[in-house]
């Protein structure tokens, strides 16, 4: 075994992120490593280069027992990860980035460095594995495949047992894809294990021997790839959770209060969504990651440009998309990325809940902080915000109540329409069921929510209709009722 | 318990350790020439020595509030003081050289503010680009002399008159400072700007308008930098065209000591000033007790590095 897990756990908090892992790599293998969203794939990785400590359990490297502590240590023992963003310095050309971190070659007087010995050096594992790459071009000047290849040669520099590809062909076209696979059977033929972590479950049957699934931080099974099947691994990829509302729901939704039109956003990442969303009803919009669900919310907020599409608030089309009109026209963002885009962590609860509305507080030219802290305080009990005062800071709080202070940021200017991405991510169990109640209850008052998540489960306890998406395009809209989390991973993984 | 108290007695020096080593300077100045350091007329001087530096660094207070630099600041007090001068000369009243001066630097800085927040380039360098600019046309307006004769005595009141024993910088400085510490304590755009400062992308997801707001903060800046120069020219009687050069570093080295002033770690009005009166207090000082200006220079320099370096301790034990 190149390397092995024995009983390996994470633990974040009191959450399980790896519960009792026990899994190998052999020499000359290409093994495939899927999962849903959140199953520990990355966790594993980041054990493996040494960005995380394990809490419990051992890591054996060709037999040895490691501890790895860093991502240098990572490499020596010849473990080399190739990340879905790629780690190059966009100044720096072909040789100057392969060698970074490496000790450089000395011209014979011990200061020079000498460049064409590297290069020298560099050809020869070019030749060997048959890449060809310009390596006098700065890496900005190159494209995805190229940068990605400009990293295999980095990794093969040196003595390289295992390759770690962490969703390599997440920007490729199908043609490069191709030609990262040659590469990769040939590192292969040579000796190298390949780690091949992907979402795209076509690449791994034509390119793995063995597949290990992984879900919700647990090893599932490990199978070999010519045992298995398209259908089989999905089943093992996803509980098979049957939607809780099974009978058909004579719900009946109000007006169309918020729709959307082919959308496009201009950095085509989003390439075509349309969907409504009616008064009363929970719309879970549903993708995989890179599926561009994130995009789709920011650009009808505003908070993304959009170059074709429209979209209509209560009939009519918005003239111009900003946050500061979606704001006045009664639409609420609740940003998945919560102390990038959602919250000032450095201020306090009071400063962050008013922000969206804090000149309306100006009355004659006086701030009118009497209001502000009563209406605050108003949402500090409504939400059961748990907080010394309303002048904490952020940053001083737990998860749960960084997330309900977002929420409160939102409700204090009432919206009609409260566009979630990801609301209960990373908060407790507790507080992920308040939000679920809370836009039940806002759906209810006749609010139009629109939820995204990369949980299934969640996705069917709480969504009344669900919208795939998927490549940056909106496909079929699923009523929630008899179906199954595999029907709508099916969905997901058909389309490429 | 024993821990518990050492541990407040450390919070209690990093929040407010900047002012304790205000108050020391103080003590030790007065212990070593008690008689010049510590009379009422030493006070008073000293307050009016600080007001120009007061005015100039209250306004880039704002700067650094939404994160950003103005680099021109000292540029544009030695345009403004160039500008008031030579009206006045004209004939022009001392209350309308004041206006026109300031309301041109305010100008001037809405251009720095324009430039950077439309075309989404780097403050240090626009601001670094426009202070040359200026500096030029400064230059041209005086023909690059100092500029003495023919100023009327009335263009030198503001500077120098007293109300009392008050002198009139010091009531200008008092004004300015409640002013500012108003509207960042208690206004809607103090407010926006701490928020742009602590994370513009959650800023603009909250609908504030950070551009606006911005360009705003560089208009406070050359409205204050334009004031501090008009300031400057009357107290001591003469504009030059490189007069407020200094000011520029001078005013950012107290507001970055005016950072290390309560635990926040921001900007933030009462630090600046605790900063002024520190670089203030330490020339003054120091003038007194006849040291040579390179040790003062030397001084002035560790203090700050003391000051931020002890800060960035603090927070680190905190975490």
């Amino acid at each position: 075994m190149i390397v092995e897990t024995k009983n390996l756990s994470k633990v974040f908090g009191s959450m399980y992120a790896l519960n009792d892992i026990n899994f190998s790599i052999i020499e000359g293998e290409i093994h495939g490593l899927v999962g849903e969203n959140g199953a520990g794939k990355s966790t594993l990785i980041k054990i493996l280069t040494g960005v995380y400590s394990l809490t419990e359990g051992e890591v054996y490297v060709s037999g040895k027992k490691v501890n790895i502590k860093n991502p240098v240590e990572s490499r020596n023992l010849g473990i080399n990860v190739i990340h879905q963003d790629r780690h190059l310095i966009p100044s720096f050309n072909g040789i100057e980035n392969i060698y970074l971190g490496l000790k450089y070659e000395k011209k014979a007087n011990k200061v020079s460095v000498d460049f064409s010995a590297m290069g020298k050096r560099i050809k020869k594992v070019m030749d060997k594995y048959g890449i060809d790459v310009p390596l006098n071009k700065m890496a900005r000047e190159l494209s995805p495949p190229q940068q990605t290849l400009i990293e295999i040669i980095r990794a093969m520099l040196t003595d390289c047992k295992l390759l770690i590809l962490d969703e390599p062909t997440a920007a490729l076209t199908d043609k490069e894809t191709i030609i990262l696979f040659n590469i990769i059977k040939k590192l292969n033929a040579s000796g190298t294990a390949i780690l091949y972590i992907t979402h795209r479950i076509d690449e791994i049957f034509s390119l793995t021997d063995r597949i290990t699934v992984f879900r919700n931080g647990q090893l599932v099974d490990t199978v070999n790839t010519k045992d298995s099947n398209k259908d089989k691994l999905i089943s093992l990829m996803t509980d098979n959770w049957k939607s809780s509302k099974s009978e058909v729901s004579n719900k009946t939704f109000g007006t169309t209060i918020f729709s959307v039109k082919n959308i496009a956003t201009a950095d085509k990442v989003v390439k075509d969504a349309s969907f409504s969303v009616h008064r009363g009803e929970i719309l879970g919009i549903f993708g995989l990651g890179g599926s561009g669900r994130t995009e789709l919310l920011e650009a009808i907020y505003g908070y993304k440009r959009i170059i074709k599409g429209e979209v209509m608030f209560n009939g009519k089309q918005s003239a111009k998309l900003s946050p500061r009109n979606s704001i006045k026209n009664g639409i609420g963002l609740i940003h998945e990325d919560r102390r990038g885009h959602s919250l000032v962590i450095t201020r306090s609860i009071k400063n962050n809940v008013v922000l969206p509305i804090i000149d309306s507080y100006v009355k004659k030219g006086i701030y009118d902080s009497k209001k502000e802290t009563k209406d605050v305080n108003k949402k500090m009990d409504e939400l059961n915000i748990k907080a010394v005062s309303i002048n904490q800071k952020v940053a001083q709080l737990s998860g749960g109540n960084q997330q309900k202070v977002v929420f409160a940021k939102s409700l204090i200017f009432n919206p009609d329409v409260f566009l979630c991405d990801e609301p209960t991510q990373a908060v407790d169990v507790m507080t992920r069921s308040e939000i679920h109640d809370l836009l039940r209850e806002k759906a209810n008052e006749g609010k139009a929510i629109v939820f995204v998540t990369s949980d299934l489960k969640e996705m069917l306890e709480i969504a009344d209709n669900i919208l795939i998406i998927a490549n940056g395009k909106t496909h079929e809209l699923i009523p929630n009722h008899n179906i199954d989390s595999k029907k709508i991973l099916h969905y997901c993984y058909e389309e490429r | 318990m024993e821990n518990l108290k050492d541990n407040k007695f450390k919070d209690i020096m990093y929040a407010y350790g900047t002012f304790f080593a205000l108050v020391l300077i103080i003590i030790i100045f007065g212990i070593l020439n008690p008689r010049a350091f510590l009379s009422s007329t030493n006070f008073w001087n000293i307050t009016r020595q600080m007001a120009i530096l007061a005015v100039i660094a209250l306004g880039t207070t704002l700067i650094m509030c939404v994160k950003e630099f103005d680099l021109s600041i000292g540029n544009i007090a030695s345009f403004s003081g160039v500008l008031s001068a030579l009206l006045a000369i004209r004939g022009v009243p001392f209350f309308w050289t004041l206006i026109i001066a300031t309301l041109i630097s305010g100008i001037l800085g809405l251009i720095n503010g324009y430039i950077v927040t439309k075309f989404k380039v780097m403050s240090f360098i626009i601001t670094l680009a426009m202070g040359r600019m200026i500096y030029g046309l400064t230059y041209w307006l005086s023909g690059g002399a100092i500029i003495f004769n023919n100023i009327p005595s009335s263009f030198k009141v503001l500077g120098t008159a007293k109300l009392g024993k008050i002198p009139y910088p010091t009531i200008l400085m008092i004004i300015i400072a409640i002013i500012f510490y108003y509207v960042t304590k208690y206004t809607a755009l103090g407010r926006k700007l701490y928020a742009i400062g602590g994370n513009e992308e959650a800023s603009k997801v909250a609908g504030v308008k950070v551009e606006f707001n911005k360009t705003l903060a560089f208009a406070i800046s050359g409205l204050m930098a334009g004031l501090a120069g008009v300031l400057l020219a009357s107290r001591v009687g003469s504009a030059s065209p490189t007069a407020g050069d200094a000011y520029t570093l001078n005013a950012y080295a107290t507001i970055f000591i005016g950072i290390t002033l309560f635990k926040e770690g921001v900007p933030n009005i009462i630090g600046t000033l605790v900063g002024v009166a520190i670089f203030t207090v330490l020339a003054n000082g120091l003038t007194i007790l006849q040291v040579p200006t390179f040790i003062q220079n030397i001084l002035t320099g560790l203090i700050i590095i003391l000051a931020v370096v002890g800060q960035k301790a603090g927070n680190k034990n905190n975490d």
